[in-house]
């Protein structure tokens, strides 16, 4: 049980675009700093951001599991919740409660192993309840997409961990009025993929009506890919179909509730369809609130004008604090994102492969998802990889094959 | 340990229940469900020499993978440890067939087991969205180690492979999340899941090519070594003939097995023995901490009095208490 086996899956990805020190980097993240800012303000008015909207999400995918991902604890209480019951009082009980769960939760062994090297440790809750706020009344919530989390399997204390929360935090689920077996919490997730699994008064658990799916340790665990929110692009009537199709469903899956006010106009409810291919219905699962967007003919200006690039260029190299300022100027060989395919960082020492017996591999970024890529030819062998989806999964296939 | 007869009864209701609850999880869960978010698939075109593909799976550290058809875009079954050992055995019995060894494409392996004699393998497969005990229950029919996850690309309607299934796969999932496996206290001598009669052994000098055809002829994955008294010494796996014939050189048969494991890489995690006495559940944590394909079981004085494959344990669970 080596260290580099904790959970590389999904970190390593975003490791390597820090480590490589890729001038895009930089770039990226402080375009998306400032725009995310405005982005929020703004709400109705983002056409003309559009592109930059994009780049800003495309490096927000790496964000899957990255332990120190402050804002989890950012839930919404449910509405009908007075608000003294929110906030301190359950964060006590879930003090309480997870440090008996310590014991417990070593006995069951390396039930929990896919961060075995971080014993379940409650945070300090001063600290955490000073970022809550911060992200509640700050505009960094854009990046945050709600996802109601919900447990119907029974049982009277109800936690959800996950990579979230870098394990170590317990969220505790709350009754939802009128659905005696239905508990829940809604969280503000960053975009990407999330690990998670329950506990059930004081057992560890996972949601038989959720995706699921193995970690590189061989834990069995739920997941859910959170993904950014979408523009308005579907057709209302559809949408109007779909959403009857969910009152019909209340009993699996609970109706989004609107965030905030500025949410409710400007978000909207997404579903996505319940089938998972062969006539399986197992889990249903609610992604995707979006802000209102929309797709415009007109090139900006800042592609258009070269006065306006230029400016836009300037800024961004002030930002920089001149590290890197002319890095913008020099293409790039590859795009960024093709620089960090999973294969590259499978390490494929004995030491990993005695506990990754299934190939577990990193998350891939959707935009590497479709291409060829190929090894160099040795011995008149070709070796080509390519990333699929599969149902809900990720399949990159590696195909040997002799040079004819 | 001298138990009361109700502690007695007590853990043997307790190890039903607990198969019984294991056998439900399984039942529950597709094969789907249980793959990684993202994994990765190895695939060898059948065109590919033989020679070829043995590096390519020591590269990869696996011992097995499927093969792909290029010119029927279909599944072509899997490749493992059984094929090269049939190749031996070939090459052994016709020395002067090096030429065609040494130029056998993998769809070429067909005509091996032909000339030698053995039963293809079964090519049972499974859809992803059947049910992991379905898996396992056609896995077992099939005598098999392992069961490629075939499904049919909805557009083109051509085979997808999926992923392969195996064995130690299933069991090590089992041990890793079914907490039911803690409850699993009767002792194994008890529930006649030993394989004991007709173990073949062999001891140190003996021609690693003669191990190689008890491998083959008793359809096992490992040969226990013993000495002069019959007490276990080593194992020879059927996955040590990779490293075996490694770089395509097959004149090392003239070896003995002690001196073939010298190839053995370092990272051998040793031989698992086990006594009648324990329990499953032992059974199931080592599984899970360790990369272990089988028990021998031994007696009190050290000798070999059986085996405990993880088919014994993978039958247990799914048919047994029955």
């Amino acid at each position: 049980m080596a260290e580099e086996n904790k959970d590389v899956s999904m970190l390593d990805v975003r490791d390597a675009s820090k480590d490589d020190g890729s001038p895009y980097e930089g770039t990226d993240s402080s375009l998306s700093h400032s725009l995310s800012q405005m982005n929020i303000d703004e709400g109705e008015e983002l056409g003309s951001q559009r592109p930059q909207m994009a780049r800003r999400k495309s490096t927000l995918i790496f964000n899957d599991d990255e332990d120190e991902i402050p804002p989890y604890s950012h839930h919404q209480e449910h509405s009908e919740e007075s608000q003294t019951n929110s906030g301190d009082e359950r964060e006590t009980s879930i003090g309480t409660s997870s440090s008996s769960l310590n014991s417990d939760r070593r006995e069951a062994g390396e039930a929990d192993s896919g961060n075995g090297a971080s014993p379940l440790v409650t945070v300090d809750h001063g600290e955490s309840e000073g970022t809550t706020q911060a992200h509640g009344e700050g505009s960094g919530q854009d990046s945050m997409v709600p996802v109601d989390i919900t447990w119907q399997q029974g049982g009277e204390k109800v936690y959800v961990t996950g990579s979230f929360t870098g394990w170590r935090k317990m969220i505790g689920l709350v009754p939802v009025p009128g659905h005696p077996d239905l508990l829940h919490v809604k969280l503000q997730l960053p975009v990407g993929t999330h690990r998670f699994r329950f506990i059930v008064d004081n057992e560890l658990r996972f949601s038989d009506y959720l995706p699921t799916a193995t970690d590189q340790m061989g834990n069995f665990v739920n997941y859910l890919e959170v993904i950014a929110p979408p523009s308005q692009e579907k057709p209302q009537t559809k949408d109007k179909q779909r959403d009857n199709e969910n009152k019909n469903d209340v009993a699996r899956r609970k109706t989004t509730d609107p965030v905030s006010a500025r949410s409710r106009i400007a978000l909207e409810i997404e579903k996505e369809p319940d089938e998972i291919g062969n006539g399986f219905t197992r889990f249903r699962e609610e992604l995707t609130l979006g802000p209102s967007l929309e797709y415009t003919q007109d090139i900006p200006a800042v592609f258009t004008d070269p006065t306006v690039m230029e400016q836009y260029y300037l800024t961004l190299d002030q930002q920089q604090n001149n590290h890197q300022n002319m890095a913008w100027l020099t293409p790039p060989q590859l795009p960024p994102h093709l620089e960090n395919v999973p294969l590259n960082s499978y390490t494929n020492s004995q030491n990993d492969s005695n506990e990754n017996n299934s190939g577990a591999l990193p998350i891939p970024n959707h935009v590497v998802l479709n291409h060829l890529a190929t090894s160099s030819i040795k011995h008149n062998t070709l070796c080509v990889a390519s990333i699929v989806r599969y149902k809900r999964k990720y399949v990159t296939q590696i195909l040997y094959a002799p040079l004819q | 340990m001298s138990a009361t007869p109700n502690e007695r009864e007590k853990v043997i209701i307790e190890q039903k229940l607990a198969v019984e609850s294991i056998r439900s999880f399984l039942k529950s869960k597709t094969s789907y469900d249980v793959l990684p978010v993202s994994y990765r698939l190895i695939v060898l075109d059948t065109s590919l020499l033989v020679k070829k593909s043995l590096n390519v799976l020591l590269q990869n550290n696996i011992v097995s993978a499927p093969l792909w058809d290029a010119k029927t875009s279909r599944f072509a079954g899997l490749l493992t440890s059984s094929d090269f050992i049939n190749v031996i055995q070939y090459y052994f019995s016709n020395p002067d067939k090096f030429e065609l060894v040494d130029k056998l494409q993998l769809d070429g392996l067909k005509d091996i087991e032909r000339a030698i004699g053995v039963e293809p393998l079964d090519t049972a497969s499974i859809h992803p969205s059947r049910p992991l005990y379905e898996a396992c229950i056609r896995m077992m029919d099939a005598t098999s180690r392992r069961i490629p996850l075939i499904d049919q690309d909805e557009e083109t309607h051509r085979e997808i492979v999926v992923s392969v299934l195996t064995q130690y796969r299933i069991l090590t999932f089992v041990a890793l999340n079914c907490r039911e496996t803690h409850f699993l206290k009767r002792p194994i001598g008890e529930l006649n899941i030993i394989t004991k009669k007709n173990v073949a052994s062999c001891q140190m000098t003996t021609p690693v090519i003669d191990v190689i055809q008890l491998l083959s002829q008793g359809n096992v994955a490992s040969i226990p070594i013993v000495d002069n008294e019959g007490y276990l010494v080593n194992v020879y796996e059927a996955v040590d003939v990779l490293g075996l014939i490694k770089g395509g050189i097959y004149n090392d048969l003239s070896l003995s097995v002690g001196e073939a494991l010298m190839r053995r890489s370092d990272d051998f995690e040793g031989v698992y023995t086990c006594t009648e006495r324990d329990k499953l559940s032992t059974i199931m944590d080592n599984i899970r901490k360790s990369r272990v394909h089988r028990f021998f079981v031994t007696d009190d004085a050290g000798k070999v009095v059986g085996v405990l494959t993880l088919s014994d344990i993978l039958r247990y669970i799914l048919l047994g208490e029955n």
